[in-house]
């Protein structure tokens, strides 16, 4: 049995995804709300209110609530000598390995609720695919870069 | 010392320009006619009257200009180990590509360039996953120039090695996902390898997918037009014939579908006519094309990964095809090309093992296992249900006859699972799956960029996983999935995959060539 990658993202990057899923549920939400005025202007059948309750009620547990737990405790990470390894998923859960050779370049990056947080992503490059690690701490992200690019500069082919 | 004297390439290339300007404009520009000039009371004004002319002529004169002017101002040269492009009237652009980082000249021959001996070069660079990769295209140019120009790269290529190999084998980084280079055998004949027969091009012309392509061009061709036919007199002639009985409905149909078939023949013949593939040790040769002939370059080590197919008509009369996987730039010699489109499924092994001695092509596969049966169509309810549902629900009864695609898709699937396999020989992974036709994927631990091992909460159930392998193709990646296999056999693609999981010799040789270095 393959072991789990050994390191975590950071615990805010659960409060992003949080916040995140209330822009989401906020959508739902104002479409709904409407529904329900018009339905109340109007005089529209019951069922209109229960399902403009329900659909937001059930969208704001489920993305703000739900997911990003489950998403967050998934996430793990582990940068080694000669490869990334990294799991993630919410349904589906993805082990994806990727070997310091195959490295091309690596990038952090940050959007403006990962800044306030003081977080920042990072993109592995290969020649064909790319993958993200979403949340760490920026020294941290800052150090893994470097880290990688690092790695990724003295690591061997087998040819 | 290098020539340093300016190039220019044939004044064909104007009319290159223009015709290939008007083609792309045709369809365009009769809809504006069409919207101008008919169906419109003529105002006397001859001005007005005639304005989608005066548009038209105006067009075909600006673009015949245009077309000068890049001829004109088009100089190639070579100097420093470079090519070099210079164009452009107002904005002139320069482009310089070193020597070595051109990985292919390939010619294309249309028909304007038939009468005088000319070729278009295009010339592929080893661009990464960039847009802004430098490339080139000589639109024509005599016969002998390609050949001089490409001499002459190669010559310089060969100069700037000899000193170099050694800092390139210490460097192989595989940058981009090329290997070090092997000193080649210089100067070794093309032979070829491989020759459709004519009798092979009927066949993959009478079941290639083209036909599909056929029908949308004629769907956009009658929707460009659809504004002049007249709609009420063909409804009244459509009432009328339908009064003449289904078979004749079904006749016209069938008719329609022929012709649109015999197109479809006729094109794929003109332009697989003479294929062949030839190989020198280090680049494939592919040619092909009647009435425009195309040549094409590929450096063996710019591939990824041979694929092999066999869809069931091909199946049907014992034919499979192959293509590779390439990584680099361009759409003629970038991503999947295919290497022999139709081949005997008896040839196929001994071709491959010509072009490819190191790849195991009979490693036997390993199958997926009879509890992950299910999965190969039990998503498929997702999609299926709402369909039958509301097909029944709306079109009763005849709705109900969505019913059939249930069976139709666990056959499917069934026949999915017992296909699919994979193996591991060495630094070689063999997958083989099917979609509709089956795919046979043999690629090298090297090629491969990264390998993800994904299990959804119903396979972890019947611990079961699935791995994707991803590879290089073109600028982007192709995947090569190994459904739903036993997860300890997951576990041991991804250990095979692990760098850090190598054991003796290979790791010692790792080691070894680390501290070498």
């Amino acid at each position: 049995m393959r072991k789990e990658p050994a390191n975590r993202i950071s615990g805010k990057g659960l409060t992003v995804w949080r916040i995140h899923g209330v822009f989401y549920t906020l959508m739902v939400l104002v479409p709904a709300i409407a529904a329900i005025v018009l339905a109340y202007i109007f005089d529209g059948p019951v069922w209109i209110y229960i399902v403009s309750a329900a659909v937001p009620v059930l969208t704001g547990y489920l993305l703000i609530g739900l997911f990003p737990k489950i998403r967050w405790q998934r996430w793990r990470y582990e940068v080694r000598e000669t490869e990334i390894e990294l799991q993630h998923g919410l349904f589906i859960v993805k082990r994806t390995l990727v070997p310091m050779v195959r490295v091309q370049h690596v990038d952090t990056s940050q959007g403006p609720i990962l800044r306030k947080y003081g977080l920042a992503g990072i993109t592995v490059s290969t020649a064909a695919t790319t993958h993200e690690i979403p949340a760490l701490q920026m020294e941290e992200a800052d150090d893994l870069r470097s880290r990688i690019s690092g790695l990724a500069r003295v690591a061997e082919d087998d040819v | 010392m290098m020539s340093e004297e300016r190039h220019r390439l044939h004044w064909i290339t104007a009319v290159i320009e223009l015709v290939k300007t008007l083609k792309e404009a045709i369809l365009p520009l009769i809809v504006i006619v069409v919207a101008n000039g008919l169906g419109r009371e003529k105002t006397g004004n001859f001005w007005l009257d005639n304005i989608s002319v005066f548009i038209f002529g105006l067009f075909i004169v600006f673009t015949a200009v245009a077309g000068l002017i890049k001829w004109k101002r088009f100089v190639y040269w070579f100097e420093d180990g470079e090519l070099r492009i210079e164009h452009g009237l107002f904005v002139k652009k320069k482009r310089y590509i070193p020597f070595e980082r051109i990985q292919s000249l390939d010619y294309t021959e249309g028909i304007f360039h038939r009468p005088f001996g000319l070729v278009k070069v295009k010339v592929e660079t080893a661009g990464g996953s960039g847009k802004d990769q430098a490339e080139a295209e000589l639109t024509a140019v005599t016969r002998a120039e390609a050949d001089r120009v490409s001499r002459e790269i190669a010559d310089a290529k060969r100069m700037k090695r000899m000193p170099s190999a050694e800092a390139a084998e210490t460097t192989g980084t595989e940058a981009e996902g090329v290997p070090p280079e092997v000193p080649e055998a210089d100067g070794a004949p093309a032979r070829t390898v491989f020759r459709m027969e004519n009798r092979d091009i009927v066949f993959l012309s009478a079941i290639s997918g083209r036909i599909g392509l056929i029908f949308s061009g004629m769907a956009v061709l009658m929707s460009q037009f659809s504004d002049i036919l007249p709609y009420e007199l063909i409804f009244d002639e459509l009432a009328a014939f339908v009064k003449f009985g289904v078979l004749i409905i079904a006749a016209a149909v069938l008719a329609v579908l022929l012709v649109g078939w015999v197109i479809s023949v006729v094109w794929t013949f003109l332009s697989f006519y003479g294929f062949q593939v030839a190989f020198d040790g280090d680049d494939l040769f592919i040619s092909r094309g009647l009435l425009e002939k195309k040549r094409i370059t590929v450096p063996l080590n710019r591939i990824q990964a041979v694929r092999m197919s066999e869809n069931p008509f091909q199946k049907l009369f014992g034919y499979r095809s192959v293509k590779v996987h390439s990584a680099g730039g361009g759409e003629e010699s970038g991503a999947v090309i295919s290497l022999f489109p139709l081949v005997k499924r008896d040839r196929v092994n001994a071709l491959l093992g010509e072009l490819f001695p190191e790849l195991d092509l009979d490693a036997e596969l390993a199958r997926t296992p009879g509890r992950s049966r299910p999965y190969f169509y039990r998503i498929d309810f997702v999609w299926m249900i709402p369909v039958i549902g509301l097909a029944s629900w709306f079109l009763f009864p005849y709705g109900l006859l969505t019913l059939l695609i249930v069976p139709a898709v666990i056959l499917l699937g069934m026949w999915q699972h017992r296909s699919g396999g994979w193996a591991i020989s060495g630094r070689q992974l063999t997958v083989r799956w099917r979609g509709f036709a089956l795919q046979t994927v043999y690629v090298f631990r090297r090629r491969i960029q990264s390998m993800e091992e994904r299990q959804t909460v119903f396979q972890k159930r019947k611990d079961v996983a699935t791995v994707n392998v991803s590879f290089k193709s073109g600028t982007g990646a192709s995947v090569a999935p190994v459904r739903h296999i036993d997860r300890a056999d997951a576990e041991r693609l991804m250990d095979w995959y692990d760098p850090r999981d190598r054991t003796g010799r290979e790791a010692a040789l790792e080691k070894g060539r680390a501290v070498h270095e």
